[in-house]
């Protein structure tokens, strides 16, 4: 038999310190953006978040103006973010399900075992991502749309009511969509599956929720995660029966921070 | 060094590894054998501390692998060679590894040119051939240049040349002393692997032992000699000091080739009606060892009626 290695952990890296968080960090970023899909669910989010903004307010703006549409200007310049929440959807949970689908989850929990750092720098990563693409894409929006309100002389300005606060609320929300993706991805571990849930949770679920009679339907309705979330990312919804811009978004918030907390638990105890 | 001391894991009622100890040491390539199912990938991956053991505990260097703060420079793993995003390079795969622990990002394509895939490291690894797959599999496990390494199934789908290579290159790390661990299915595979072999079947360890010992112990030949006078040629070849073990038909004889036993009965002249050195293969004795423990059996002619 003969001598056995040295053990010390650092000694192919002279004088460095040990990984910390922001070396998982590093490696989830780098995970993230070397996959194909991110760059197109992005693509996507700012194609359809700031494309269907400048369709609709070019479309609608003659409307608009002669009063025939009986909305505000106001409910058009995030229109387009409606369908943004598709793309922070998807992104959310592919970012936790093809570890699952492809086994991948194996390498990640070998490279690092501590799985609270894996989840924190995952949410980390996607949330900031959804953040900006989020609060870009809704600028990008306002300005194409804004041109065609203008000529109509219905423009807003982003000092208006609302206006800056739904540019950042949606970054906001988007991120928050995306995170509680990622966290029924999790629980989940199956895209198909997490996608459909979420999908049908916010989209479908959500709306229907309006339907239920009485005032605990009402409320029901108010609290559904897409209808609770959604009133910061606009600068005046089309729906009148929602809680207001900030408070919907706390509530939001104390709902993604609870399924995540719950994804959470069952990440560390379960096997990988 | 690993230690697993009762380690048992139960999914639902059914135990797939059901309290097993052993130890693998440095500086030698120690097999881990048994039919598949056997829960071979259950512990490797209780080693890896990505599943739970139930009951026991099982340590590498001493504290257990998720207490590790840079676990793939102390234990680099081959689990399974899919383990990866199809979607993804084979150097932005080794990339972010080797970023999470802190390995030097040189490292990277150090491990590519050693298993041979620097030409095609910006290949997303959707389109690798399973060899290719399982070379990117063992980068992985070579990047954090580790004193213990450990191969699930490492030839799984190698043609005979890379089969050679894993080989070699299994040996070559134990002679520097490290820890090898490598499982097959294969007999014949580790045969011309490992120096020590633990055999595991339904979750139970078998075997435990260095590879001359199991030969040794499990793949003897042996003479076998029928005769219409089957008392008096046990009883002189007995006298004289041979193992003889009586069966139905035939006497089975260690100890002395079949010349010489042939020569030692004519002399005495006795009849003999057969003589034939009966050779049992290693492949034979893993197969006869883990018979009773093999999960699924295969029907021998078909569907029975």
């Amino acid at each position: 038999m003969t001598a056995t290695v040295a053990l010390d952990p650092h000694r192919n890296v002279p004088g460095v310190r040990k990984p910390a968080f922001p070396d998982t960090l590093h490696a989830e970023w780098i995970k993230f953006w070397s996959v194909r899909s991110t760059f197109w669910s992005t693509a996507m989010l700012f194609v359809l978040g700031a494309g269907l903004t400048t369709l609709v307010c070019a479309l609608a703006a003659k409307d608009i103006a002669s009063g025939a549409a009986g909305e505000s200007p106001l409910s058009f310049v995030t229109w387009g973010m409606m369908f943004a929440q598709i793309t922070a959807i998807v992104l959310g949970t592919l970012a936790v399900t093809t570890e699952y689908g492809t086994g991948m989850i194996r390498a990640t929990l070998a490279a690092v075992p501590r799985r609270g750092s894996v989840l924190a720098a995952k949410a980390l990563v996607l949330t900031g991502t959804l953040f900006v693409a989020g609060t870009v894409t809704a600028f990008a929006g306002y300005f194409g749309g804004n041109v065609f309100l203008d000529n109509h002389g219905v423009g807003v300005a982003l000092a208006d009511d609302g206006v800056l606060r739904s540019m950042l609320g949606s970054g906001l929300y988007l991120a928050g969509l995306g995170l509680f993706a990622a966290a029924v991805g999790l629980l989940l571990r199956h895209t198909a599956a997490a996608l459909s849930a979420v999908l049908a949770l916010v989209f479908v679920v959500g709306n229907m929720a309006f339907l239920l009679p009485g005032s605990w339907g009402e409320w029901t309705a108010k609290l559904m995660p897409g209808n609770a979330g959604s009133g910061v990312a606009t600068p005046l919804s089309f729906n009148p029966g929602l809680l207001g811009p900030w408070t919907g978004f706390a509530v939001f918030s104390g709902e993604v921070a609870a399924l995540l907390a719950v994804a959470y638990v069952v990440f560390r105890r379960r096997d990988a | 060094m690993i230690v697993a001391r009762d380690l048992t894991k139960i999914y639902g009622t059914k135990a797939a590894v059901d309290g097993i100890s052993f130890t693998v040491e440095p500086g030698r390539v120690t097999g881990f054998l048994g039919p598949n199912g056997a829960g071979k990938s259950t512990t490797m991956r209780m080693i890896l501390g990505l599943d739970r053991p139930t009951a026991g505990s099982v340590t590498v260097n001493g504290h257990r692998y998720a207490d590790s703060s840079a676990p793939l420079r102390e234990v680099g793993a081959l689990l399974e060679a899919r383990a990866l995003h199809p979607g993804r390079s084979a150097r932005d795969h080794l990339r972010w590894l080797a970023v999470s622990n802190r390995i030097p990002a040189a490292r990277v394509d150090e491990v590519l040119g050693l298993v041979g895939l620097e030409e095609v490291a910006g290949k997303r690894v959707g389109k690798f051939s399973l060899g290719m797959g399982q070379r990117l599999g063992i980068a992985v496990a070579l990047l954090g240049d580790p004193p213990v390494v450990v191969l699930d199934e490492p030839v799984n789908g190698l043609d005979p040349e890379g089969i050679r290579w894993v080989r070699n290159l299994a040996r070559r790390l134990a002679a520097e002393g490290r820890t090898v661990f490598v499982s097959s299915h294969l007999m014949s595979e580790m045969a011309l692997t490992a120096d020590h072999l633990v055999v595991i079947g339904r979750g139970t360890v078998l075997a435990d032992c260095s590879m001359p010992d199991f030969i040794a112990g499990h793949a003897s030949s042996y003479v076998r000699v029928r005769s219409p006078q089957r008392g008096e040629v046990a009883d002189l070849l007995r006298r004289q000091g041979l193992d003889v073990d009586v069966s139905d038909e035939e006497l089975r004889v260690q100890g002395l080739d079949a010349a010489a036993i042939g020569e030692l009965v004519g002399k005495s002249g006795l009849y003999l009606h057969e003589l034939t050195l009966v050779r049992s293969s290693l492949e034979d004795a893993f197969m006869t060892l883990t018979a009773s423990s093999v999960e699924y059996h295969a029907q021998e002619a078909g569907i029975a009626r």
